[in-house]
């Protein structure tokens, strides 16, 4: 009871913070609302006195952002969420109307990650069930490259391959079951790329635990054994399913943008923009309503699955050995290396018009890009700006994640799973307001958003820890918290915990990206890889590689991140 | 395993119960009910009110029409209006055609041409093209609209010709007279019946169109705002006609057909000359003119598709091109290292890569260039502060009035409201206030000439290209309007073969 108590009031404390950071957005930014919802209902008016006094005038700004707060609470609990400053409809149809789209798509892009996860997990249990043997790299590394796709490249070359030479399905629009096909894959995939090495890790760690022994010596059928050792690792994953999917409601603009849907990402950032902030607000409640729900979901479906095993404090943890294997990662190492150590004594600068979508040639190994500037160049002088920011972050929402996901003493959906809600790029639009732009806010907003799935991964696998027998001996036996701490949470933790942080560098290198695309990121002509991609991604079909040769970047990072070393004690 | 398979299931519930969320069943596709799917890069952003910009998505689109329309040179033609006289230089009595009604079965009279202009009189805020005069309109019999302005305004026909000027029916302005619904409230070839959010609009061909019935039976509308699926829509087969093709894009269209219009609008390079900013120095800015290679641009970022900007006036206007004459140019100093800021936004695709390159010319000229891109809207504050030295826009010139004097007065006036050049010269103020008071076409033209090369010689701004609009469409697609403004696109004569 009282448990619910706290949660409720976590929820409605997170909810009024967020009401006032929005509210204070027109403070913050130092910008008259009044211009920039002008400018959203007429992008040439000029702006002059009696054309922002008139728009002022409808507004009824607030006089102070607390009170703008307070009045915006006061309806939202009498389930008014005001107007919409640039149009004048009620919210509460709009941001309704943008949930039906997002939730749709989000539900579409889950089912394709669970089944891209199982595709690429199905081998490894089914070889777990059957040798024992753990560890598998093929999977892994298809894992890993997977997730390491940049959601809006794979958006674009499925618009060009898909919609436009095989017409297989619409090319945008939101008009139809049909039209969700492109945006989901879009989505879904690389997220199953996500899913599938999480699983994959866990899988590994079941493998080794001594029931699975014990059934194939008992002579468990095989297919029954697989099935058993998937279903155990699910149990890690199942709540990231929920994260992934509140994360997708909201932070799917690009591919929104893309596609046509009119959801909530899309809307949000629109809103954020015109400084619209009834809509933003709509917004932030709505995705801060959902993941409370979905957080609190997963973690039901994590207890689920535990199964009584798991309740009678049962589950034996045991500790993952696997063969070092070497050549691979060295190639691949060697490789990114190689090319990034290339491209870094090349002129990254040199803009060459008469050069412009150069195709590949001796001169320019990987071709040039709309302005003529060398491919290979700004691929090597991006690596160390993208690959070396994204770490930064990862290294600092480790650290972070880890912090809270241990000093939590029970699973509980609170201001972790409400953070998880809010797209990056919103984030990203305080942080620029407050800072102003550029790569350090944008890395500030990527590291605010990139501790919460590491500390929820955390939090799981210190519950599992929590229900050994050894901890629960441990703690009969009298040792102190921070014995357990250190002899038994955090070696059980650490290892899955920093593997998975290193999966996603990639990701964290993608979403200071997309905050650059909106020129909240690294500066204009900058030989960052994200800045790179969204000039090059128009261009798709007519220079591929100026658009391969960071995506290949981003999936070799993320090949190299599979082989990184579990067992870390 | 149980859990798995139920887990599915409820997505595939939720998958089935959200379907009701989407935009209605999908613009019919295939020809034989003749109907025209068309692909825009723009949607509407307030429920296609007229007196924002959604005004020209539905003249676009052919629901609404105005008093009088322009033609390329700047002319006013007849619309609604059939003819008008102007009795002094501060009244115009107008004669509504006849046989015109509104969609809803209503016929047009005077009075409701005069109270749909009385209500743009009060909106918030007011149309561009009313903000600097006091207009009231009157019927004074059931044909005859009488427009009076506070002071003598020689380009008074021209601003009635803007697309927030369309003239609704009265049903339009009952529930929201500041948010007009155009619905079933137009005049033009088609009824607007549906608007689905930002993803789509239906129309239906008007029967009692006082024109002549349009020759499709209506358009399905998609707003594709991505540059890339627009044309991938076109290239799938899935829309008829698109607008604003990217640049990137060109190659792709294959047999589609490309119907190009010069547009009067003008990418250029503002230097802001505040005192105390590099550029208040005229050597300086003569060395970014000196600098900047329009005709390298031209050919590389928007691969020929434009025309190498020559002045401020572009080929749309055909007055601009017969009338220039040479003009004394300031000589170049040589910037040693002199830091400057250029900044540019990402609405349009193009400008971004022109900036790059722009960049790269100065550098090489001496100056020590911080590039800032950023989306428009977050980028005008600091615009309008005048933050930036250099700024790299697309400026239409004529939008509302086809009045290229009001343009130089808000552009270039020491009081003009987008003057970001930050130019302030009280002789030349003086001469485009005098310019102003020309009741003749052609005068006006022609002093806006003078003006634009003393602009140019001092090199306030440096013209790079003058844009075109861009229109793709199938091959079976004939006779999409043809206008420089962008006010029209799909009209009563569009057919599809």
């Amino acid at each position: 009871m009282l448990g619910t108590l706290g949660r409720a009031g976590a929820l409605a404390g997170t909810a009024a913070g967020l009401a006032l950071v929005v509210a204070a957005l027109p403070w913050l930014r130092g910008d008259d609302p009044a211009r920039s919802v002008l400018r959203a209902r007429l992008s040439e008016r000029e702006p002059d006195r009696a054309a922002l006094d008139a728009v002022r005038a409808e507004l009824d700004l607030p006089a102070h952002p607390a009170a703008g707060a307070a009045d915006w609470l006061l309806g939202a609990a009498t389930g008014d969420l005001g107007r919409s400053w640039v149009d004048g409809t009620p919210v509460r149809a709009t941001v309704a109307a943008a949930a039906g789209a997002s939730v749709t798509l989000a539900a579409a892009a889950c089912v394709v990650a669970v089944l891209t996860a199982l595709l690429l997990v199905a081998p490894v249990a089914w070889n777990a069930a059957g040798t024992g043997r753990r560890w598998s790299s093929g999977p892994r590394v298809m894992a890993a490259g997977t997730a390491a796709l940049p959601e809006f490249v794979l958006a674009a070359v499925l618009l060009t391959l898909v919609a436009v030479r095989w017409r297989l399905a619409p090319a945008a629009g939101w008009f139809g079951p049909s039209y969700v096909v492109l945006p989901a894959l879009a989505l879904g995939v690389p997220t199953g790329g996500m899913l599938a090495r999480l699983v994959v890790t866990a899988v590994d760690t079941t493998a080794a635990e001594a029931w699975v022994r014990t059934w194939r010596t008992a002579g468990c059928p095989r297919a029954t054994l697989a099935v058993a050792v998937a279903r155990r690792a699910g149990t890690v994953v199942v709540p990231q399913v929920a994260i992934l999917f509140v994360g997708l409601l909201g932070g799917a603009v690009a591919v929104e943008e893309l596609f046509a849907v009119p959801g909530v990402g899309r809307l949000a950032l629109r809103a954020a923009l015109a400084q619209d902030l009834p809509v933003v607000q709509g917004c932030v409640l709505l995705l801060i309503l959902a993941g409370a729900v979905m957080g609190a979901a997963g973690v039901a479906a994590h207890r689920g699955l535990l199964g009584p095993a798991g309740a009678a404090g049962l589950v034996p943890a045991a500790p993952v050995r696997r063969p070092r294997r070497w050549r691979i990662p060295l190639a691949v190492g060697t490789l990114l290396a190689g090319a990034v150590t290339t491209g870094l004594l090349r002129d990254p600068d040199r803009v060459r018009l008469d050069r412009r979508l150069g195709d590949p040639s001796w001169a320019h190994p990987l071709g040039t890009d709309p302005v003529g500037r060398d491919v290979l160049a700004q691929f090597g002088n991006g690596a160390l700006l993208t690959i070396g920011t994204a770490a930064a972050v990862t290294a600092l929402a480790l650290l972070v994640g880890l912090a809270v996901g241990l000093r939590g003493t029970r699973a509980r959906a609170g201001g972790a799973d409400v953070l998880n809600a809010l797209p990056p790029v919103l984030v990203g639009l305080v942080i620029a307001a407050v800072l102003g732009p550029g790569l350090l806010p944008a890395a500030t907003a990527a590291a605010l958003v990139a501790w919460v799935p590491l500390a929820v991964h955390t939090r799981n696998l210190a519950d599992e820890t929590r229900a050994g027998g050894h901890h629960q001996a441990a703690v009969l036996a009298g040792a102190g918290t921070r014995w357990i701490l250190r002899r038994h949470l955090v070696p059980a933790v650490a290892g899955p915990v920093v593997v998975h942080a290193l999966t996603r560098i990639p990701g964290t290198a993608l979403a200071i990206a997309a905050l650059g695309f909106l020129g909240l990121g690294a500066g204009h002509d900058t030989a960052e890889w994200g800045t790179q991609l969204a000039a090059a991604v128009d261009y798709l079909e007519r220079a591929p590689t100026a658009v391969a040769a960071p995506v290949a970047g981003l999936t070799l990072l993320g090949v190299l991140a599979a082989y990184a070393p579990e067992d870390v004690r | 395993m149980k859990q798995l398979l139920a887990a599915t299931t409820l997505t595939a519930l939720i998958l089935g119960g959200t379907t009701g969320c989407f935009a209605e069943p999908a613009p019919a596709d295939g020809g034989d009910q003749r109907r025209l799917r068309v692909g825009l890069a723009f949607a509407p952003n307030a429920r296609m009110s007229p007196f924002t910009d959604d005004a020209s998505l539905v003249t676009q689109l052919g629901v609404t029409e105005t008093l009088v329309n322009l033609d390329p040179d700047g002319t006013v033609t007849p619309a609604l209006a059939e003819r008008w006289t102007v009795t002094n230089p501060s009244t115009v009595r107008l004669t509504l055609r006849s046989g015109v009604t509104f969609h809803d079965g209503t016929a047009l009279t005077a009075q409701h041409a005069a109270a749909a202009l009385q209500h743009a009189t009060r909106a918030r805020p007011v149309p561009k093209a009313l903000a600097q005069i006091r207009l009231t309109a009157t019927a004074t019999d059931d044909r005859t609209v009488e427009l009076r302005t506070a002071a003598p305004d020689p380009v008074l026909l021209h601003r009635l010709a803007t697309p927030q000027l369309a003239i609704l029916a009265p049903r339009a302005y009952q529930s929201d007279p500041a948010g007009p619904d155009p619905i079933g409230a137009g005049t033009g070839p088609f009824r607007l019946t549906a608007v689905r959010g930002t993803s789509g609009a239906t129309l239906q061909r008007f029967d009692a169109y006082w024109g002549g019935a349009a020759r499709v039976a209506g358009v399905d509308v998609r707003f594709l705002p991505d540059g890339a699926a627009r044309a991938g829509a076109l290239r799938a087969g899935e829309v008829d006609v698109i607008n604003a093709v990217p640049v990137a894009q060109l190659p792709h269209l294959g047999d589609h057909r490309l119907v190009e219009v010069p547009l009067p609008r003008t990418v250029g390079l503002h230097l802001n000359s505040t005192a105390g900013r590099p550029f208040a120095d005229p050597r300086l800015r003569a060395a970014v003119r000196a600098a900047a290679d329009p005709a390298a641009i031209v050919a590389s970022v928007y691969e020929g598709r434009v025309d190498v900007g020559a002045g401020l006036f572009g080929p749309a206007s055909a007055w601009a091109a017969s009338g220039r004459t040479g003009r004394p140019a300031t000589a170049a100093a040589v910037p040693a290292g002199t830091r400057i800021t250029l900044a540019t936004y990402t609405d349009r695709p193009e400008l971004p890569e022109a900036a790059s390159a722009l960049t790269a010319a100065l550098t090489g000229r001496g100056f020590a260039v911080r590039t800032v891109v950023r989306e428009y809207t977050a980028l005008e504050p600091d615009l309008l502060a005048g933050r930036f030295d250099a700024v790299l826009l697309t400026r239409s010139y004529l939008l509302d009035t086809g009045d290229p004097i009001a343009f130089l007065a808000s552009d270039f006036g020491c009081a003009g409201s987008y003057n970001l050049a930050r130019f302030c010269d009280r002789a030349f103020d003086t001469r485009v206030t005098r310019a102003g008071e020309l009741t003749e076409p052609a005068a006006r033209q022609n002093a806006a000439l003078q003006l634009e090369a003393d602009l140019i010689g001092r090199a306030v701004v440096v013209p790079l290209a003058h844009e075109r609009a861009r229109i793709g469409t199938t091959t079976d697609v004939t006779d999409v309007a043809r206008d420089p403004y962008e006010r029209t696109l799909v009209t009563a004569r569009t057919a599809l073969r």
